[in-house]
């Protein structure tokens, strides 16, 4: 019983920890109706930065995220403007090849600029919490808490800001926000920009717990789609549900199927995929598209 | 090339063949020439198999309009089954056949629930395929070898292995060719147009979608188990490679989505452009491949086969177009009006 307390516990732990990196990925979809297949190249990023940072300066990754996150925010800004608007009026391919090929590059530029070895940050954080039977591990439950944080400002800002409510208009109707005269190419490079700064501090603040290296991209950028196809597009309470279900479901194939470890939990994630997809297409939780059929059948 | 009439066309391409076939000769012929070498073979060799790999991608991918980025799911497939045999003891030729029977019996098993996904479902549920396949043949020891990989018996024969290749590219784009002008390569297009419509005026879109699917799969697989043996050895991350799918939509758009030759074109043109590239500067051919899809996708998106006029290339613009709810509206409120 205990050893399923403390499976259920890990897997919730293991959902916050994907929800805070899969927010900016599921929102960028709903509001721009572009898939970042570049998605795990940013959350690279953003723990090589952090790691950079404590490395050379010993910085800790929860305070590098003050600077990580400026940075990052400027990144998505630019990337936006100079290549995402061009495709983004276009069909869903085109901002899907350009994405997977800017997920190559950057890969293969992180392996240039840093090498393919395994980097992990240090971190004041560590050790572990025990209650009875059951374990928390210090670092991974902060990281816990900083997803809450972002998760519950990101909302605050989405319903109450005036800003925010454009970005939720330009997600429902686009040529209606226009008309209401919301300027789409500024409201799209900042919701690019959030998206992009959001996950940069995510991986910041995985790269203690996480190794770090140039191709661990792309098993992130599937389990992004992983959660957002359970989510549905760009809803933020569905996104932190979607994260548990899977964190949940990976920490009980770790600890249950002997000999395979979490190795596996790519496959786990990968079924669960093609099942939701082929039973719920429209997601548990609805999202910020509620016009567009996530997957026509 | 368009402008050239059809018997000229016709000769030219059989002459051009005819000197593809006889150049292993060559060095018998006249013992002094130092241009065609062994590698030399070897390079020719990569071509045709990735001409044999853009032309089936682009079955699924440009005929029928089911863009896939997990197709080197079936290549592993192909490797790793003649790579298991052989170390069973079998000779190569059955166990290349079982090989690429794996991968086409992989793809009946997995087109049947991913072909119902639409658009990017689809292209991501197959890119999860592929990532899942990989992690399986890392952690299954046993079968596999794991990370450590698999040493199939040497064998060097270049000259065989580029016969081989031509022979197998040649096939491949003549089915390719005869597809494209039959009554099922008519329903895949009908199929990336409009396949709620193509199912209403009597097409099986399902058995057609995963008859393609299986066609391209099995002599993938045949390209798989090919490189395996002439590489002799297969380790997951050279066979299972992201970069490969990348390449294979590359070609394919460059060249031409949706034509016969649009593949062998952009096949031609990448892998010699990645010659010159991963000659001079190894680290950064990848870095240079991934910049280059996007400016594929950016300024030539129907491609060299679009920019020469046929009539078959399709551009991008055709694939997944992305509607807003206005105009989606507007769409539909049209036949009423006329009615």
């Amino acid at each position: 019983m205990d050893l399923f307390l403390q499976a259920l516990i890990n897997g919730v732990i293991l959902g916050g920890f994907y929800a805070v990196m899969m927010l900016g990925f599921s929102v960028i979809w709903g509001v721009m109706g572009v898939i970042n297949l570049a998605h795990g190249e940013m959350i690279m990023l953003g723990a090589y930065f952090a790691w950079f940072l404590n490395s050379n300066y010993g910085v800790d990754p929860f305070v590098s995220v003050l600077i990580v996150m400026p940075v990052m925010f400027l990144l998505g800004y630019v990337l936006q403007l100079v290549l995402i608007n061009r495709v983004v009026d276009r069909p869903i391919l085109a901002s899907l090849l350009v994405t997977f090929g800017l997920s190559i590059a950057i890969a293969n530029l992180a392996k240039l600029v840093f090498t393919a070895d395994l980097r992990i940050s240090d971190t004041t954080l560590s050790g572990a919490w025990a209650f009875g039977g059951v374990t928390f591990p210090v670092t991974k439950t902060a990281i816990m808490g900083v997803a809450l944080v972002i998760m519950s400002s990101l909302h605050l800002f989405l319903q109450r800001t005036r800003t925010g409510k454009s970005i939720r208009a330009a997600a429902q109707n686009k040529q209606a926000a226009r008309i209401v005269g919301i300027d789409i190419n500024r409201i799209y490079a900042l919701t690019f920009g959030i998206c992009i700064a959001i996950t940069g501090v995510a991986g910041a603040v995985i790269s203690p717990v996480q190794a770090v290296f140039p191709f661990m991209g792309t098993p992130l950028t599937l389990r992004a789609f992983t959660i957002t196809a359970l989510a549905g597009l760009g809803s933020i309470p569905g996104a932190l549900m979607g994260g548990v279900v899977l964190g949940i479901v990976e920490s009980m194939i770790g600890i249950y199927v002997s000999g395979i470890g979490t190795n596996l939990a790519i496959v786990a994630s990968f079924v669960l995929l093609v099942v939701i997809l082929v039973t719920r297409p429209q997601g548990l939780f609805g999202g910020l598209r509620p016009h567009e059929e996530p997957a026509q059948i | 090339m368009s402008r050239l009439p059809r018997t000229p066309r016709l000769t030219l391409l059989g002459l051009l063949l005819l000197g593809l076939a006889v150049m292993p000769l060559v060095p018998d012929w006249f013992p002094d020439q130092s241009w065609v070498t062994n590698s030399r073979l070897f390079s020719f060799t990569q071509m045709f198999m990735l001409i044999t790999l853009a032309s089936n991608w682009n079955l699924t991918g440009g005929f029928a309009g089911y863009v896939d980025f997990g197709h080197t799911v079936f290549f592993g497939i192909g490797a790793y089954g003649t790579g298991i045999l052989m170390g069973q003891g079998w000779s190569f030729w059955p166990a290349l056949a079982a090989g690429a029977v794996f991968a086409m019996i992989f793809a009946l098993m997995i087109g049947y629930p991913t072909l119902r996904l639409k658009g990017p479902y689809f292209a991501i549920a197959m890119l999860g395929t592929f990532v899942a396949m990989r992690e399986i043949v890392r952690v299954w020891k046993g079968l596999t070898g794991g990370g450590v990989g698999l040493t199939l018996p040497p064998y060097l024969n270049r000259p065989l292995f580029y016969w081989v290749t031509l022979i197998l590219s040649v096939i491949v784009v003549t089915l390719m060719w005869s597809i494209r002008r039959s009554e099922f390569g008519a329903s895949l297009i009908a199929i990336r147009e409009d396949e709620v419509g193509a199912e209403m005026r009597g097409i099986n879109t399902t058995v057609n979608k995963i008859t393609a699917f299986a066609i391209a799969a099995f002599s993938t697989g045949i390209v798989g188990g090919l490189w395996a043996y002439q590489n002799t050895f297969i380790d997951p991350d050279i066979v299972f490679l992201q970069s490969r799918t990348v390449e294979l939509v590359m070609m394919s758009m460059l060249g031409g989505l949706g034509t016969v030759a649009g593949p062998v074109i952009g096949a031609a043109t990448i892998y010699w452009m990645r010659d010159v590239v991963w000659a001079n500067f190894a680290d950064y051919h990848l870095l240079v491949e991934g910049f280059l899809l996007i400016l594929i996708v950016l300024y030539t998106p129907e491609g060299i086969m679009g920019k020469l006029g046929s009539k078959n290339a399709i551009s991008l613009q055709k694939l997944w177009t992305r509607k807003s709810p206005v105009e989606e509206e507007s769409t539909e409120t049209q036949p009423e009006e006329v009615s």
